[in-house]
């Protein structure tokens, strides 16, 4: 966040763009995250959203919490629909059909349809330059069709597709940086957010849709029913993953990188694994691996952010 | 062997592992994810594999280079699913490669529902990828039958080197019924033509691109004269209170056990109804269905699509009898109250003397 900026909750966007009365679980940080970020893009805002929590629970036909104009894709292409819709309305607009102004072109997917199935659509829609934002919230798992992992589940997560016991630690795998794989489109606006740091989260969605061409913006959605944590602690786990470092909170704007919070102390990882039920299973040693996998990758950014 | 209470989804996967499946290729979709749980937690323990890949392209690929290799191998899907694997279902038809696919099919189209559907049976039947193949489709209408059909598809898929579908429904995957499985299968078959690394002997190769049209044309007739020996062996059917029907309904999984419960309601007034219950969708049991008509006139076909295997049933009648259809589409389960009201209908129209 700018330091010259002012941040207040009065400043934010009054108007609701999803409205309440959805059908998000208790605690949800998803359904948060797109709250704040349809609020940061405004009215002139396209969105195309892949199958996920979020499509299933705000657009029940005939209900529908969306009060901006929405298409439902399938999994694997919001990158490549929102790409149509980019491409349909600068058509329009160059043949004079449609009066010339900015639309927020977005596209949104959750961590199964950005880091697995739709991560072809999206490197495309990226590598041909839209004019578009993406969004992924990343909750770590399949959570809407009940907990499977996905490449974004974390190392050591218990899921039902990487169930951990005798046998299995559960997720055997790293977590796929989807952040670092934007970034090596060399697209001119990347960042990573957390909804329960809402100021830095508005900025950044607000950055990323006034930068003309493809932005990327990585959120990170606490999700109590799938973390195995009690709904109210939503908020307080997102705070911990970012003190943490397991979630560092930055932006690449053209190639440099800039961290936009540091935390202050760093608290031990230990905090933000226990309490969490899908890590209950872990031994000291694992703790400590992941200790140094989260350090190991935090000090990289911080030098990288250093170095500008 | 002991009965155990089991879930549909959960009976696929546990026959799949006594049939010998040594590898599975899964991704999550509603209604069926609880069959890739079942494998997640047992496979490892077997020493087989379970893998969940990033998307169904990616699984059905999946289980082209596995059957490749020789092993015993299925992957499930449900509606939206099962449609992006139709590139991968053709190209196993095209290598002549064993698999099974499990269709738990929703309401569609587009992404439609989670509720259970019938809506895929052209893309089942009538091969839903390009060229011309078929596919052997099971239709399984009980937990019992998930068991068994699914544990014979594996035998049927390696005798005549094919994918094989089993296609069933939300209903049927959710629901929880006692089930005897079968005994886990002892040897599994030799393939002598799997691609297990070179040794001495000469390089095998798995190849669908035939450029030679003669070559092609060659391979397809090879392919019709394989699903010819199909349907002359592999054909299963059911008949229920047949003997003395004189109005007869048919209907495949979850819809059949419906109209089950509508015919034994009928029958209580005396309205002498049956059923044919196709178990294989693909080969349709068109014979007995021609065998039928000599001595009936009135078919009543009950789907939950808007008319799919009612054409199946039109060819194999061939205006020799008059046909009825009732579909409820898109997710909705009918009561067997809604059936059996039809069957009257039908039955009085028939019966009432003509003026």
């Amino acid at each position: 966040m700018d330091k010259y900026s002012v941040f207040s909750a009065r400043l934010i966007e009054q108007t609701e763009y999803l409205t309440s009365g959805h059908r998000a679980c208790q605690g949800c940080a998803e359904v948060l995250a797109v709250r704040l970020v349809l609020k940061a893009l405004g009215r002139d805002t396209i969105v195309a959203m892949s199958t996920g929590c979020m499509e299933i629970i705000s657009s029940p036909l005939p209900l529908t919490s969306w009060k901006l104009p929405w298409i439902h894709n399938a999994f694997e292409n919001s990158a490549a629909v929102i790409s149509g819709c980019e491409s349909g309305m600068k058509a329009m607009m160059r043949k004079g059909k449609l009066p010339a102004k900015k639309i927020n072109f977005t596209a949104m997917g959750g961590d199964g349809a950005t880091a697995d199935i739709g991560m072809g659509a999206l490197s495309g829609a990226l590598e041909r330059g839209h004019d578009m934002v993406y969004v992924c919230y990343d909750n770590e798992a399949y959570m809407n069709t009940g907990i499977q992992r996905s490449s974004s589940t974390p190392y050591g997560a218990s899921t039902t597709t990487s169930p951990a016991g005798k046998a299995s630690m559960g997720q055997h795998t790293q977590k796929k940086n989807m952040t670092q794989v934007a970034v090596a489109h060399n697209i001119p606006y990347v960042a990573t957010a957390c909804p329960s740091f809402p100021f830095d989260l508005i900025d950044k969605v607000k950055r990323a849709a006034e930068m003309p061409g493809p932005a990327y913006v990585h959120i990170m959605s606490v999700c109590p029913t799938g973390w195995r944590i009690p709904p109210e602690d939503a908020i307080r786990y997102g705070r911990l993953a970012v003190d943490s470092c397991m979630f560092p909170l930055y932006e690449v704007v053209n190639g440099k990188y800039r961290l936009t919070y540091r935390p202050n102390p760093i608290i031990p990882i230990r905090d933000y694994l226990s309490g969490q039920g899908r890590y209950r299973h872990l031994t000291e040693p694992d703790i400590e691996k992941i200790n140094d996998m989260v350090g190991r990758e935090y000090q990289r950014i911080v030098k990288m952010s250093d170095e500008v | 062997m002991s009965k155990i209470f089991i879930s549909g989804n959960h009976a696929f996967a546990e026959a799949a592992l006594r049939a010998g499946c040594q590898c599975y290729f899964g991704y999550p979709i509603t209604p069926q994810n609880e069959l890739g749980e079942y494998m997640a937690d047992h496979m490892r323990k077997l020493d087989r594999v379970f893998i969940q890949s990033e998307s169904e392209t990616a699984a059905i690929n999946m289980v082209i280079g596995s059957a490749a290799t020789g092993a015993r191998v299925m992957t499930s899907s449900s509606s939206p699913g099962v449609s992006l694997k139709q590139e991968g279902i053709s190209f196993l038809a095209g290598f002549e490669l064993p698999a099974v696919i499990v269709n738990v099919m929703r309401g569609g189209p587009g992404l439609g529902n989670i509720a259970p559907s019938q809506g895929d049976y052209f893309q089942a039947t009538r091969g839903g990828g390009h060229g011309d193949y078929r596919t052997p489709v099971f239709a399984p209408a009980s937990v019992q039958e998930i068991a068994d059909l699914t544990y014979h598809a594996f035998d049927v898929a390696d005798r005549y080197r094919t994918p094989v579908m089993m296609l069933s429904d939300g209903m049927m995957g959710q629901m929880k019924e006692p089930v005897v499985f079968p005994e886990p299968i002892g040897k599994l078959p030799d393939k002598e033509w799997a691609l297990k690394g070179r040794g001495d002997g000469p390089s095998r190769y798995i190849c669908s691109l035939i450029l030679d049209v003669v070559e092609m044309e060659r391979h397809n007739w090879k392919l019709v004269r394989k699903y010819d020996e199909i349907e002359k062996n592999e054909i299963l059917y059911e008949e229920y209170m047949l003997d003395d029907a004189e109005i007869v309904v048919i209907a495949y999984g979850t819809t059949a056990r419906i109209a089950k419960g509508a015919i034994k309601r009928v029958r209580k007034d005396g309205v002498r109804a049956g059923m044919l219950r196709p178990i294989t969708l693909w080969p349709f049991p068109k014979k007995a269905l021609a065998d039928l008509c000599a001595r009936i006139r009135q078919f009543v076909v009950f789907e939950m699509s808007t008319g799919q295997m009612l054409e199946d049933v039109q060819i194999a009648l061939a205006g020799r009898a008059d046909i009825v259809f009732h579909g409820r589409p898109g997710g909705v389960v009918p009561m067997p109250v809604e059936f059996a009201r039809i069957i009257y209908r039908e039955y009085q129209k028939m019966t009432k003397p003509q003026i």
